[in-house]
Formats: structure tokens, sequence, C-alpha cells
């Protein structure tokens, strides 16, 4: 059995869902009242690969909101994903994805020294960040996205915005290694993690995203950001792609300009019809087939039964571990979203 | 692991009600087996078993408080009882076995637990000793009440709503009574409340009930 831990990306789309789904008692609430509230299992999940096997998971709801970071409730934010764990560990799940925010917090916040739950020893070979199957993903989004928009990668100029985290670490190695890309531009906040990533790549140009973004004919967004940015359209070259792999959206506003194409970044859809209502909470999109792709990595593993954990701790990710959890991405029939 | 000064008036302050509590919630646990003996007659055996663990938990107790040279208040722990105490004793005298089990096996103890686990960490080393062996025993008199109602629950459900709807809120209540005296204890009163929610819900799922009711039940009376 796979399990999916998630959240929702603000105290207003909390409300605005449980209101929906006929909780009034939740949708009235403030935030003091999600910081007590328990995890819970939303929903009971199958999926049928296009091999013809089956397999069943449960959506655990660790009912962590963003906005106790931005306040600064780091205690709250901790004891959400730690207690989302143990419900997933105790009701039986062989391996769980850490959606959204839930891998960057157990990450920053060190949680592999707090494994002992109450009476739940977190066991973590259970668990997997999902970024391994995320950076594939956006790097295949990227090569596609190129392609549709006409945009050659041998002569493009790559921003990755969040380069030195799990995700854009991977995703620089790949373009560098894969893909022929001409540039590549570093952009975080850490400088000596940006100095380090360069040379461990070998090229790269650090910038800030201001100086980066009128040269870019590609963005990668995959910085972890509790609210999402503004950007002016006059920052952007056109045409661009901008590939949005945050959660919550790291673009606040959807930028509608001729030219300037918006990718639901670390997105992909499988090629059958899954039965679940769990997507349209948490993504609002047309969900049947659309998934994030650290949920579909928890998939994967239970479809090829490696119950470990697949991606875990920071910058471990190897471009042959993005091969061999793609190949069995495209086995089962899931491919990256491009629209 | 922590500053706390167990020596300060202040922490003996608090502590005097605090440690109250405690010992006045093991002897109520204590009684309320026993007294279950009457509507659970075929389980008089495990039940006697419960109280005499209860009991050596109140001893435990009173020892934290002996050896912190702090002299509990009995009476406002007695007080602080009251509402849970006398809405079991209604229901024993109705038979209401269901109730029972949820009041004694379920509240109480899933409070127990998340309090003593809050607890352990900030506890005098004395104290951290005794609750840390208190706390493996609590697991098991929850889950004496969790059995016998998921074992009955079609017939239970209908009045485990109606007796959550009536007792959780007075949790509410009590939490907010003593939250002041818990936070110079070292206990936090969003991860008391934290702590209880995710244990009683998981054990309204033990018992049965689905998610979007446990949902609904966890919330009553939380203002």
């Amino acid at each position: 059995m796979f399990g999916l831990i998630g959240h929702l990306t603000s105290l207003s789309h909390a409300r605005e869902v449980a209101k929906e789904l006929g909780y009034d008692e939740y949708a009235e609430q403030d935030l003091d009242f999600w910081c007590v509230a328990p995890p819970q299992i939303v929903e009971d999940i199958s999926v049928k690969s296009i091999t013809g096997k089956t397999i069943v998971g449960k959506y655990v709801e660790s009912c962590f909101l963003p906005e106790m970071l931005l306040t600064k409730k780091f205690k709250a934010a901790t004891r959400k994903i730690l207690n989302a764990m143990a419900h997933a560990q105790k009701n039986g799940i062989n391996i769980t994805a850490l959606g959204g925010f839930s891998s960057i917090i157990f990450e920053n916040f060190n949680l592999m020294e707090m494994r002992q739950v109450r009476n739940i020893q977190l066991e973590i070979e259970r668990f997997t960040t999902g970024n391994t199957h995320t950076a594939y993903i956006i790097c295949r989004q990227v090569e596609a996205a190129a392609q549709k928009y006409g945009i050659p990668l041998s002569q493009a100029t790559v921003t990755v915005c969040g380069a030195t985290g799990d995700i854009g670490s991977a995703v620089c190695r790949w373009l560098h290694a894969r893909t022929g890309v001409l540039d590549i531009i570093l952009v975080a906040r850490n400088q000596e993690r940006l100095r380090s990533l360069r040379t461990s790549l070998g090229r790269g140009r650090i910038m800030t995203i201001e100086e980066a973004l009128p040269q870019s004919d590609i963005v990668v967004w995959v910085a972890s950001m509790a609210k999402g940015m503004e950007i002016r359209p006059e920052m952007l070259k056109q045409p661009c792609i901008l590939i949005d792999g945050g959660y919550p959206k790291n673009l606040a506003n959807t930028v509608q300009i001729p030219d300037v194409h918006v990718i639901n970044g670390g997105m992909v859809e499988h090629a059958l019809d899954i039965d679940w209502k769990i997507m349209k909470w948490v993504s609002r999109c047309a969900p049947s087939r659309q998934l994030f792709a650290c949920f579909a990595e928890s998939m994967l593993l239970e479809f090829e039964g490696w119950y470990t954990n697949f991606s875990w701790g920071r910058n471990q990710i190897t471009i042959e571990k993005m091969e061999q959890i793609g190949a069995v991405s495209v086995k089962h029939g899931f491919k990256p979203l491009v629209s | 692991m922590t500053n706390i000064n167990y020596e300060c008036p202040t922490y003996k302050d608090s502590y005097s009600r605090i440690n109250a509590i405690v010992i006045e919630g093991e002897q109520e646990a204590h009684d309320n087996y026993i007294s279950l003996m009457q509507l659970l007659p075929d389980q008089s055996s495990d039940l006697s078993k419960l109280a005499k663990m209860e009991e050596k938990h109140k001893k435990g107790f009173t020892a934290c408080g002996n050896n912190l040279k702090v002299i509990p208040d009995m009476a406002f722990a007695r007080e602080f009882f009251h509402g849970l105490h006398q809405n079991f004793q209604d229901a024993l005298q109705e038979g209401k076995l269901v109730t029972c089990l949820l009041i004694q096996s379920i509240i109480i103890e899933c409070f127990a637990i998340a309090a003593y686990n809050i607890y352990i960490p900030v506890a005098d080393p004395f104290a951290r000793k005794i609750t840390e062996n208190v706390v493996k025993d609590e697991y098991l008199h929850l889950n004496f009440g969790a059995i016998w109602l998921k074992e009955n629950f079609s017939q239970a459900k209908a009045e485990l709503e109606e007796a959550n709807r009536q007792n959780l809120p007075l949790v509410w209540q009590m939490l907010n009574q003593v939250a002041g005296d818990a936070k110079i204890l070292g206990m936090e009163k969003e991860d008391l409340m934290a702590d209880f929610l995710t244990q009683y819900s998981e054990t309204l799922a033990e018992i049965g009930f689905s998610g979007r009711e446990i949902m609904k039940m966890a919330a009553t009376g939380i203002a």
C-alpha cells in the first residue's frame, strides 16, 4: 500500500475546501485550530498501471498550512509532519510520499532526530520525498516545452530559481549532463551553497532573480516559498517559458502575456483515470489523470515493490536515480504535463 | 534538556495543582474501573487489574509531589474533575456502559497519554522515570476500552456520538483552567490539545468511525 502526505496551500484554501466538503466546524476556524488539528486519512485510492497492475493507497491530510511557517509557528509545523508520518506508519502504509512542504520541513528542522513520536518510532525507509521523480519530470517538461514552443536548448539560457535545493540541484545536474543547454543561471538565497553547486557542475552563472529574468529563455521555479512572489511582465524575455514547480505556486499570479508560456511544473499525467477526489482539493485542477510527480513516486515504488526511501536527504539525487525512476514512470503510464 | 527551576516557589505553586490533578485523575480512574465491574461482570478480572495499576500510578505521582516537597491541592483537583465525575456517575446509574467507557477509557486515558507524553521531556528526573512507566500502562487501558467499543461498534455508535457531544467540551474547559499552571511546568496548551486530538482521533478510528465522522467529533466544543 502506498501513501501520500499532503496539505493545502493557505488558510483561505483550507477554509474553502472544508466548506466545500461540508466540514462547517473547520471552515470557520482560524490558524490556531489548524495548528492543533490531527492528521486524517481522507481518501482511499486505487491506481491502475498500463501494465495492468492495480495498487491501493491512502491520502493523509497533515493539516499543515504554509502560514505556520510565515507566522513562525515552527513547533506546530514540525508536529504536523511528524504526526502525519506516524499516522501513515500506524495505518500500515508501506511507502509514503512527503508532499509539498512536508519533506522540506523534515529536512530543514532536522526531524531525523525526532523520530520517536509518542509510542511510534518512525521507520524512515517507509517514506520518500518524491523529489527524484519531481526533478526528472521537471527536466522532461523543460525538454518538451522547449520543443513545443520552438526554443532550441542548444541556444537557450535556463535559469533555475531555487538551484541549491534538493530538486533544483538535481535539475541543474540533468540540464548540464543530458540536454546540451547553452547556459545555466543559478539563483538561490545562500551564496555559499550556490558557489559550491557551481563548482560541482563546473559551470553556471550566479545571479539575482531580477538580473536573471531578462536573460532567460526558460525559468524553472523550484524555490521553497510559503507565499508566491509577484513578477513584473517587463522583466521577462519574450518568448519565454516559466515552469512553476512550487507548492504553493512560486508565482503569485498566472502570467498572461503572449509568448510567455507558464507550465504547471512537477506535474504528471497518468494514461488511465484515477478514481479519487483529493487532487481536485489540493491543486484545484481537473484531476482524474493529473497529479504531483512526488505523489506518483510513491505509486511507482509500490508498483515496483521498491519499499525504500528512494528519495531522501538533501542533494543526493543522481542522474542515474532520475533515469531509474524515469524508466518506471514511463513503464506504468505517467508522462510529464506540458500544456 | 530544560532550564526549569523545580525548586522555585512559582513552579511549586503550579505543581501543587497539576500534581493534585494527576493524583485525583488516577484515583478517579481506579474507582471508575471498579464501578465498571457492575456493567461488565464477565470482565471483572481485567478491570480489577486495570484498577490496581491506576492505584499504583497514584502512589507514584504522590511520591513525585513528596520528592519536590509539594502539598497537592486536592480540593482544587476534586472540583476540577467534578463535571466528568458527575457525567460518569450519571451514566453508571443509568447503566450506560458505552458512555462510561468513552469517559474513562477513551477521553481520560487519551488525555492522560497526551499530558504525560508532553510532561516527560520537561519533568524533574524523579518524576520523569515514574511518568515514563505510567504512560506505557495507559496505552493498555486505552486499548481495553477501544477493543470493547470496536467489538460492539454498531450498537454503541449513536451513544458514543452523544457522549462525545456531552463530554468533549468539558475537556477543553478543564484544559483552559490549567493552561497557565501547565505552561509554568513547561507544557504548552497547544501541544496538549494537539496530542490529545491526535490520540483521540486515532482511537475513534480504531473503534470504527470514518474520517469524516472523526473530524466532526474531534472539533466538538472547540471555540
